[in-house]
């Protein structure tokens, strides 16, 4: 890479280098095409946020074989807790495995920070011959006769071509605004999630979370723990620090006058959490949005001379179970590269020939995922699911186990009893059932 | 007119994190930028450049180092030129400005040398007077505006306690200039993409022409670093010997006298060291000499 790009036209330009543009970039330019990704941070990573699992080791294991022997990794995670909470009690569910795929090669998830793997993943893409910029905030597309030819970077001269755009830019994407594809977003389909990263000793982490050499566990929470702000928790373990944080709908936060750091003190307070933070000594806080709706919140995915991928796209699947967009960002950042390749192939950029990518993501399962959940996210992250079940779930567990004298009462006669005493309708109850039922069993 | 700026590579001080387990500061996680001081030494340098003149930029430090001369290029030097031979070891002010003498020397001497006063890791401030003791220039430390007009440069300077100073010099000279007198302009898009891959000659002890026996100085140890003692007030007594009156105006104005200074004019610079040596020995600020 000696070249001097400048002022010459690329086959295909990525904007943010998070793991949608990192991924597409680096297929790209495997390809033996003309790629440049453009961040705005001062190097990849700088401020980019998450919780962090990274679910795509599968993914990337086919792009780069045993990646994380020499990727920034902290933990695989081979241990899962979802715990329901009530303001003092919580029930948890544990999910324990040491079998293949978890603890062994490809593995299923590692915690990761988000600053190292970002940069060593565009390290990669620029490794494979992409010409990856920095300090590079892109504020405009370029358009000639109605289609995307270009974007601007706000620099001098910052007009750059490129036959295809990849839009990778995150959540409220500006570029998928710029382009007529995404509207602006409603509060209620937003998150704004908090975390912090807290320091301790990996023999500590060993010894209080149960865990064997290098393994790692995440927790979900939900529950009281947001109180009445739609929302959840999350606290995973990085090889020497812990990763928490709190997620609640940007619109129940303002009607509610809670603010993201307050539940998070709240959260860290909390008797089941307390004793796993305790020690930790803060390393950073972090904030950042997080597009909750899924399927509803899809832009229009492509149009002539650009495509949209990771969370520009919404492909965050933030459900209840399930925190994951790091590894749909990936998949459909290659779903797009694969298109853009398609396109130069044939040399036509038009929105009929890109529209392939919708074919791609649905090959990678992009797409197919959130179809199928997309009931969830509307459901899902509404009050009764996320604030009252799960605490009724806590209460419920402490009238079963709590002995004081009173007559036991068998499970069936509490449930009934803890029903009627909550605001909750039975009519409401069975269609709840049912749509927790359509959202995750079919 | 041809102008150096010396650039360094400094840790990014707001990236400093120490790691709350081992007490150690977090190395992985520094970014490194270019000193402050230096970046307005380079953004005045491109402001003077006349069409004809060139900007020339240096800098001692590691391959990273690299990434802030292609930034310098970007803004609009002219050429960069790094520094570095693995034979280095922690580098002292002194060997610092042995190189770069050495390093301007190989470009063919400029007519003006720009530099940080200070940099925000070591900030010892010698290195603008080092150059000069090797190359021979005058020097002007703590500059805040300066101006050039037929081979002389007129220097503003900043100095201790709100005073300023006009300093006047016979090109070629030194400067060392203050933090924060103007911002590094930003670079065109094009001028950021082309100085991505531009590949930075690097110079060695054997391209200066030196020997690791010319970067060998007697070591200097710090044993200890105090504050200026305060000196002990003298109470006013008034002569005793005196009228009514004489003592009453002697009380009223406390004793007051003005500052006296000394200005030393005659003898050799040695002589002149020694005689304000002796006198802050007298005044109580230095130990006497054993
Ligand atoms: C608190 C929290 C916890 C999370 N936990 C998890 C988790 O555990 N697992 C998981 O898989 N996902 C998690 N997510 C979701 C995950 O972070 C995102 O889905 C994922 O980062 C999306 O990747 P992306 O590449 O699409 O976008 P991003 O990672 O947001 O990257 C976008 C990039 O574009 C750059 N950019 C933006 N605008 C411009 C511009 N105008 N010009 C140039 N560059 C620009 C940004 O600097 C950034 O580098 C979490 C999110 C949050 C907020």
């Amino acid at each position: 890479m000696t070249t001097h790009p400048a002022n010459q036209q690329f086959d295909v330009i990525v904007v943010g280098a998070g793991p949608a543009g990192s991924a597409a970039a680096l297929l790209v330019a495997r390809a033996g095409l003309k790629v440049l990704l453009l961040e705005r941070g001062e190097y990849p990573g700088a401020k980019n946020v998450s919780g962090a699992v990274f679910y795509g080791s599968a993914i990337l294991n086919e792009l780069i074989p045993n990646w994380w022997e020499q990727a920034p990794v902290e933990r695989p995670v081979c241990r899962r807790d979802i715990a329901f909470m009530s303001p003092t009690t919580a029930v948890a569910l544990d999910f324990r495995c040491a079998g293949a795929g978890f603890a062994t090669a490809p593995y299923n998830g590692f915690t990761v920070l988000r600053p190292k793997f970002d940069r060593w993943l565009a390290a990669q893409a620029e490794a494979a011959g992409a010409f990856v910029l920095t300090s590079a905030v892109v504020d405009d597309v370029l358009r000639e006769n109605g289609r995307i030819v270009g974007v601007r970077v706000r620099r001098e001269q910052g007009e750059i071509y490129g036959k295809v755009v990849i839009a990778c830019d995150g959540v409220n994407s500006f570029l998928a605004k710029k382009a007529g594809l995404q509207r602006e977003f409603h509060p209620h389909e937003l998150s704004l999630g908090v975390k912090e990263v807290l320091g301790l000793d990996p023999a500590i982490i060993q010894d209080r979370f149960h865990l064997t050499d290098n393994d790692g566990i995440a927790y979900e929470y939900l529950g009281a723990i947001t109180e009445d702000v739609h929302g959840g928790a999350f606290l995973y373990t990085n090889r020497d620090s812990l990763s928490l944080g709190v997620i609640g709908q940007v619109s129940s936060l303002v009607e509610r006058r809670k603010r993201p750091y307050e539940l998070l003190e709240r959260f860290k307070a909390h008797p089941a959490v307390a004793p796993l933070v305790r020690g930790g000594k803060l390393r950073e806080y972090s904030a950042h949005l997080i597009p909750e709706s899924g399927w509803a919140m899809k832009p229009k995915l492509y149009t002539d001379g650009m495509l949209v991928a990771g969370d520009a796209a919404g492909f965050c699947l933030a459900a209840g179970l399930y925190l994951e967009g790091m590894n749909y960002a990936m998949q459909s950042g290659l779903a797009a590269a694969e298109t853009a390749i398609l396109a130069c192939q044939k040399g036509n950029f038009s929105a009929r020939t890109l529209s392939v990518y919708q074919k791609n993501l649905k090959q990678r399962h992009v797409s197919t995922d959130f179809r199928a959940y997309r009931h969830a996210p509307s459901f899902v992250n509404g009050p009764r699911l996320q604030n009252l079940y799960p605490e009724m779930v806590a209460q419920g567990m402490e009238q079963i186990f709590r002995v004081d004298g009173a007559p036991k009462r068998k499970i069936l006669p509490l449930a009934y009893r803890m029903v009627r005493q909550s605001s909750i309708k039975p009519g409401q109850l069975l269609r709840d059932v049912y749509q927790v039922a359509r959202a995750y069993l079919w | 007119m041809r102008i150096a700026v010396c650039l360094k590579y400094v840790p990014d001080p707001s990236t400093i994190e120490v790691d709350p387990l081992t007490g150690m500061i977090d190395i992985g996680r520094v970014l490194y930028m270019m000193n402050p001081a230096d970046e307005s030494a380079l953004e005045l340098a491109l402001r003077l450049r006349p069409p004809d003149g060139t900007v020339t930029v240096f800098s001692v430090g590691p391959i990273e180092a690299d990434r802030l001369l292609q930034d310098a290029l970007a803004a609009g030097a002219d050429a960069a030129l790094r520094v570095w031979d693995d034979a280095l070891g922690s580098l002292k002010p002194i060997v610092t400005t042995t190189l770069l003498a050495a390093a301007l020397r190989v470009k063919a001497l400029p007519d003006l040398v720009l530099c940080g006063g200070h940099s925000v890791d070591r900030g010892s401030g010698t290195v603008p007077a080092l150059l000069a003791e090797h190359l021979d220039w005058p020097v002007v430390t703590d500059v805040t505006q300066f101006e050039i007009q037929s081979g002389r440069l007129r220097a503003r300077r900043r100095l201790a306690r709100g005073a300023r100073a006009e300093s006047e010099v016979t090109l070629p000279a030194i400067l060392g200039l203050e933090t924060g007198l103007v911002h590094l302009r930003q670079a065109s898009l094009p001028n950021l993409m082309r100085v991505k891959y531009t590949p930075i000659p690097l110079y060695g002890l054997e391209e200066l022409g030196l020997s690791p026996q010319d970067l060998h100085f007697p070591a200097m140890t710090l044993h200890e670093v105090m504050p200026p003692r305060p000196r002990a007030r003298m109470m006013f007594t008034p002569d005793v010997g005196g009228s009514v009156q004489e003592r009453v105006a002697q009380i009223m104005s406390a004793g007051v006298a003005g500052k006296a200074g000394k200005i030393l004019e005659s003898g050799t610079p040695e002589q002149q060291a020694d005689a304000i040596i002796a006198f802050l020995c007298q005044r109580g600020f230095l130990e006497q000499p054993t």
